[in-house]
């Protein structure tokens, strides 16, 4: 116990004291969500405001009079053309942004009750081109659909038949559960990885690298209870990192404006003791899990180099099964309670929404310290092999 | 007190290694039944050319390889059987090790303390004598990454030898260095020996093995093909210097 304690307290030093496992472990994940939701958000915005206020330029032709009028609009401006080939080629060129020719008999089929046709020439890496002149033929449309059910005198409940007013039963709580709460687990896995990786670099590989590991293998203190103490400080680094994740997830949700009151009272109840505990209760063992897997990947490996080649890949593997989980229709059940990773993501949504089964949870709990112990120990035995430790 | 006993380390070769070396047997002798005794208070050189085994062998006796046959008795404690009791009674030093950059000198050598299980007070006063004798107190708070490589070896040296260790073993400890930072070593290995400690250390320099050695052996091909004291390696090499006599002893030994 006191190798573990003594290990453990210089390593996190030695850890603590290096910028790329601090930026790694701790400034990138607290900053990842409060950037990705803010950042995104806040760029996503402003360039819709942005594309919603510039000038359309728009050529209309053999456009009936009423038509005209709903695209008199100070941010779109009207221009002639007579030759269709010519306004084409602008609109590939954009010179103009959307070219709309109105069928010769047009006026005439939508004065005696038939559809009128009209073309509409734009380039399609604009979308929101095609959507603003939509909505002014849509709104052409309501005019003319208006004064027809005048004219024939139909009420307008006969064009519709039924009217479907949804009610969602479900809990604001249970709503976060199923949208956010997959996004969740996914990026607090990720960065749990990802901070249990560098270190794992550093003080398995980094060791031999240095050449320090044979000064290390002849003091008296147990070779077990030394890789206990690495091991611990790499999952308390992926921990911290998840726990940073979630910190920071926090402080985005209450900086960003847009989401209603009441779901942010959803939120806080959900951070409750009871919702960290349970999330510590998988966090501990899956970090455990990451450190051993990534030590006994990287024993045998003597550079930096090579060890990153070896555990670059695994990036994927923990990836994929933390995407299934965002996945509609995969629900939690008694098989994928055995899954690590999934079963962690899966169990997080469950437990924001508050639908979690208290059997599945005590198996993920008791599979993931299974799974985290035989890792340590398949670690262990790598690390006992002269051949492993030794360059 | 060092008691090598038909010791022997055997690798196993992959096909690709067999290939390689060209060899029909599926293993090698790195080291192949050699015995030698070092005394306490005297300093026993072991030497060689690379890649006869000289590293394999210091490894074993200072417990970081099993033997694959044969046993080092170190003050009485077989490597074998109770390789903890010999760690507590050595201390390790290779010219080749490094120190961990992010800590200071005085951290690191409490780090190998605890590992050692030294109580508060015998470190304490362990740690006093080595820094004043080795000058470390100068840069004491300093990063071992913002120290020049002289620097590192004294805290490499009061590193290794922080829990007072009965028997010494330096594998090739001043491969690397400037004369004055390799005088820093010869001098440790000096103070050992009036200390009345055990000291074995690997070298291919003779003017350093000519300066403090007391007993010495020459190993080749993981085979002994000498072993005896200072005096008489000198009397065979009467005519000539010693270095030249080692050259012939090994070219003697691979023409056989």
């Amino acid at each position: 116990m006191h190798t573990i304690i003594t290990v453990i307290k210089k390593e996190l030093k030695d850890t603590l004291r290096d910028k790329k496992t601090l930026f790694s472990a701790i400034i990138l994940p607290a900053l990842a969500i409060p950037l990705l939701l803010l950042g995104v958000s806040s760029l996503q915005k402003s360039l819709i405001d942005k594309e919603k206020g510039k000038e359309l330029k728009v050529v209309l032709m053999n456009a009936p009079e009423a038509v005209a009028q709903q695209f008199e609009d100070e941010t779109i401006r009207l221009l002639a053309s007579q030759n269709l080939d010519n306004a084409k080629d602008s609109v590939a060129n954009e010179v103009f942004d959307a070219v709309l020719v109105f069928d010769s008999n047009f006026k005439k089929n939508v004065d005696s009750l038939q559809t009128g046709a009209v073309q509409l020439y734009y380039k399609s890496t604009n979308i929101m081109v095609q959507r603003r002149i939509e909505e002014k033929l849509t709104a052409y449309k309501a005019v003319v659909l208006k004064e027809r059910m005048a004219t024939l005198n139909i009420p307008a409940p006969v064009l519709e038949p039924v009217r479907v007013e949804t009610i969602n039963v479900a809990s604001a709580k249970e709503q976060i559960g199923e949208t956010i709460g997959g996004l969740i687990p996914y990026i607090f896995i990720l960065f749990c990885f990802m901070g249990c990786m560098y270190p794992a670099l550093d003080l398995i590989t980094g060791e031999k690298e240095r050449g320090t590991i044979e000064t290390l293998l002849t003091v008296p203190a147990s070779r077990f209870s030394i890789l206990i103490g690495k091991t611990i400080t790499i999952a308390l680094v992926g921990v911290v990192a998840a726990v940073m994740t979630i910190a920071g997830m926090v402080i985005a949700l209450n900086l960003g404006s847009g989401i209603p009151p009441s779901f942010m009272d959803t939120i806080g109840d959900m951070l409750s003791v009871k919702f960290i505990l349970m999330l510590f209760a998988m966090l501990l063992p899956l970090s455990f899990f990451f450190a051993g897997i990534l030590s006994a990947m990287v024993v045998r490996t003597s550079s930096f180099k090579e060890a990153q080649s070896y555990v670059t890949p695994m990036n994927f593997v923990v990836i994929v099964p933390a995407m299934v989980a965002m996945m509609p229709g995969i629900e939690l059940n008694w098989q994928l309670s055995f899954v690590p990773v999934l079963n962690v993501a899966l169990a997080t949504k469950e437990i924001i929404a508050g639908t979690i089964h208290l059997g599945h949870f005590a198996v993920i709990v008791l599979s993931l310290i299974a799974f985290a112990t035989l890792s340590v120990f398949i670690s262990y035995q790598q690390f006992s092999q002269e051949k492993n430790v030794l360059k | 007190m060092i008691q090598v006993e038909q010791l022997s380390k055997q690798y196993k070769l992959t096909k690709k290694q067999q290939q390689e070396l060209q060899l029909k047997t599926n293993s090698i002798f790195a080291v192949d039944d050699i015995s030698f005794v070092c005394k306490p208070g005297r300093v026993f050189s072991l030497l060689g050319p690379n890649g006869a085994g000289k590293t394999t062998t210091l490894r074993m006796i200072a417990t970081i390889l099993k033997p694959s046959k044969g046993d080092v008795l170190v003050s009485g404690h077989s490597v074998v059987n109770e390789s903890v009791e010999v760690r507590r009674k050595i201390g390790f030093l290779t010219g080749s090790t490094n120190l961990y950059d992010r800590l200071t000198p005085e951290e690191i050598v409490k780090y190998f303390a605890d590992l050692y299980g030294m109580s508060k007070s015998d470190f304490k006063e362990r740690k006093e004598l080595l820094f004043e004798q080795l000058g470390i107190n100068d840069f004491l708070k300093k990063r071992i990454g913002q120290l020049s490589t002289g620097m590192k070896q004294k805290v490499s040296i009061a590193r290794s030898m922080i829990h007072d260790p009965q028997v010494v073993i330096f594998d090739e400890p001043t491969s690397g260095l400037d004369v004055i930072t390799a005088n820093s070593i010869i001098e440790l290995i000096r103070n050992c020996k009036k200390e009345g400690k055990t000291v074995i250390f690997s070298s291919h320099i003779m003017s350093e093995v000519d300066l403090l050695c007391d007993d010495l052996a020459i190993i080749n091909k993981g085979k002994l093909i000498y072993s005896n004291t200072m005096e008489a390696y000198r009397q065979i090499s009467a005519n000539q210097s010693l270095t030249e006599t080692f050259i012939q002893l090994v070219q003697q030994n691979q023409a056989q």
